[in-house]
């Protein structure tokens, strides 16, 4: 009888439910998983990345499946299974995968070395075209001032009690780029990766819906009816680029090269976004990398980058103080970024003849090429006729130069 | 108060770089695309015109086609142009 019972105790504890039991905290983060798996196959919110994400997430919080991330302290200490304690920057990736299992191993060798993150960035490069901000290089200046809800942010959050890396870390979801955050928050908070990921990533697939807010709260109908192609028929702008493709192939090589003098920090998500756009631009010479970048890497990457940061999402390290200050500072980070935008908008109106529809302010967060997109429907709902489109996608994409920056000069002063 | 200073300060220079950083490339490029339009000012065309000859299709077939534009459109219709795709 004794013997029977023992079995069944042993069966008992090898299944998961005696840690669900002991530890309930697991069943809301099961909740959260089955959440965010709900928004991204029914709602559709980023699919691409909130599945991984979340099914990260979920396979994380079974304790006996080693699947979730274990976070070393300040001084990189990691708790192994056996109670001892070891450097995790001391062992060996084979060791971490067999004392952590292997999404330990994926993690501490793909993220927190900040490999993805630039290897993602290269796929977007190849993927982004500099047509449109070439054409109307003024705009781009707005992919600068949407910056400024990412710096306004870290102050609050500063004042808040966060650290100065967990704030910078915070506020860099104002940028409005996944790569981006997450490569910063490696840099400064890795221990904040997961629920910064996720409000990232949750804000950019919301922008549909924050835009349009935003926008409705500080634009009149007048200033969004500005019907930006009359206003380049009223005043024609001197520049004609007589060779687009080979401006188009030099500008990458130029960009990496003035940024990388000024803020060496941030080359390598500017660095490799240029390169995976040289690729693209050069043609059919290096079409074959260009594939290479823009399907199977950038696919491979995201699906493991998704993974590892849901499995960052282990129950302790989640249910926090601290993540609903995210979700919340992450909000008004993002909320900020694209008001400052339409302010300097509004600024640049008062002094210029020539007006700018401030929905071109707005999508100087990045968010490409979504933010544009959104921008261009409330344009067309005042007047069917009047496409932003292009402008728009001016200053978002030197948002994504811009927010690239501000992440580098944060990491480099605070890192 | 200590808190506060570094995030004005960061504020600062993060806002000061963002915005140096984008002019220069914003005014970089307009020189870049200036000294391009002097050295190399023409797109090269694409040499697709040949394709476009009159030799498309040939006479026999020209003659089928004729006579079956005339049949359909009752004699009023008239073939421009014949393309190969």
């Amino acid at each position: 009888m004794e013997a029977i019972m023992d079995i069944l105790r042993k069966l008992y504890d090898m299944t998961a439910f005696s840690n669900l039991i002991e530890d309930p905290a697991f069943l809301l983060m099961y909740l959260l998983a089955f959440v965010l798996l709900y928004l991204g196959i029914v709602k559709k919110y980023e699919p691409l990345l909130l599945i991984p994400i979340a099914f990260g997430v979920l396979i994380a919080n079974f304790p006996g499946g080693e699947m979730g991330v274990v976070q070393a302290d300040p001084q990189g200490f990691v708790t192994l299974p056996d109670g001892s304690r070891e450097i995790i920057w001391d062992m060996p990736l084979h060791k971490v995968a067999h004392e952590l299992g292997i999404m330990n191993y994926l993690y501490y060798a793909l993220i927190k070395t900040g490999l993805l993150p630039p290897i993602i960035f290269m796929g977007v490069g190849a993927l982004t075209d500099f047509g449109p901000m070439l054409r109307n290089l003024k705009l781009a200046i707005f992919g600068a001032a949407a910056q400024f809800g990412i710096f306004a942010v870290l102050i609050v959050s500063l004042l808040l009690g966060f650290t100065p890396q967990e704030a910078a870390s915070l506020g860099i979801i104002g940028g409005a780029d996944g790569p981006t955050a997450i490569f910063t928050t490696i840099k400064l908070a890795p221990h904040l990766l997961g629920p910064i990921a996720i409000a990232a990533y949750s804000y950019m697939a919301l922008v549909p819906v924050i835009i349009p807010l935003v926008v409705k709260a500080l634009c009149s109908k007048k200033e969004l009816m500005i019907n930006m192609k009359e206003q380049d028929k009223l005043y024609p702008d001197t520049m004609v680029i007589k060779n687009m493709r080979v401006v188009k192939i030099i500008f990458p090589i130029a960009v990496t090269t003035i940024v990388a003098l000024f803020v060496p920090s941030a080359v390598p998500l500017v660095g490799m976004l240029m390169f995976g756009n040289l690729i693209k631009e050069i043609g059919a010479d290096t079409s074959r990398l260009f594939d290479a970048a823009s399907n199977g890497i950038m696919n491979a990457a995201t699906i493991f980058l998704g993974l590892c940061v849901g499995a960052t999402m282990t129950a302790d390290a989640f249910l926090n103080v601290q993540t609903l200050g995210i979700v919340v500072g992450g909000f008004c980070a993002f909320a900020l970024s694209i008001a400052s935008g339409i302010c300097m908008v509004k600024v640049w109106n008062l002094f210029s003849k020539k007006k700018i529809n401030p929905l071109v302010g707005a999508t100087g967060l990045s968010a490409v090429p979504m933010a544009s997109r959104v921008c261009n429907g409330i344009s067309t709902k005042y007047d069917p006729k009047n496409h932003v489109l292009n402008y728009c996608m001016a200053s978002n994409i030197a948002g994504v130069i811009g927010s690239a920056v501000a992440a580098g000069v944060l990491i480099s002063f605070l890192g | 108060m200590d808190n506060l200073g570094t995030g004005l300060t960061l504020m600062l220079v993060g806002m000061v770089t963002v915005f140096a950083i984008l002019m220069i490339v914003i005014y970089g490029s307009r020189l870049l695309i200036q000294l391009i339009n002097r050295i190399a000012p023409e797109e090269q065309a694409p040499a697709k015109k040949e394709s476009a000859s009159p030799a498309a299709v040939d006479a026999n077939a020209m003659a089928i086609l004729e006579a079956a534009v005339a049949q359909i459109t009752g004699g009023t219709g008239r073939i421009a142009k014949v393309t190969k795709i």
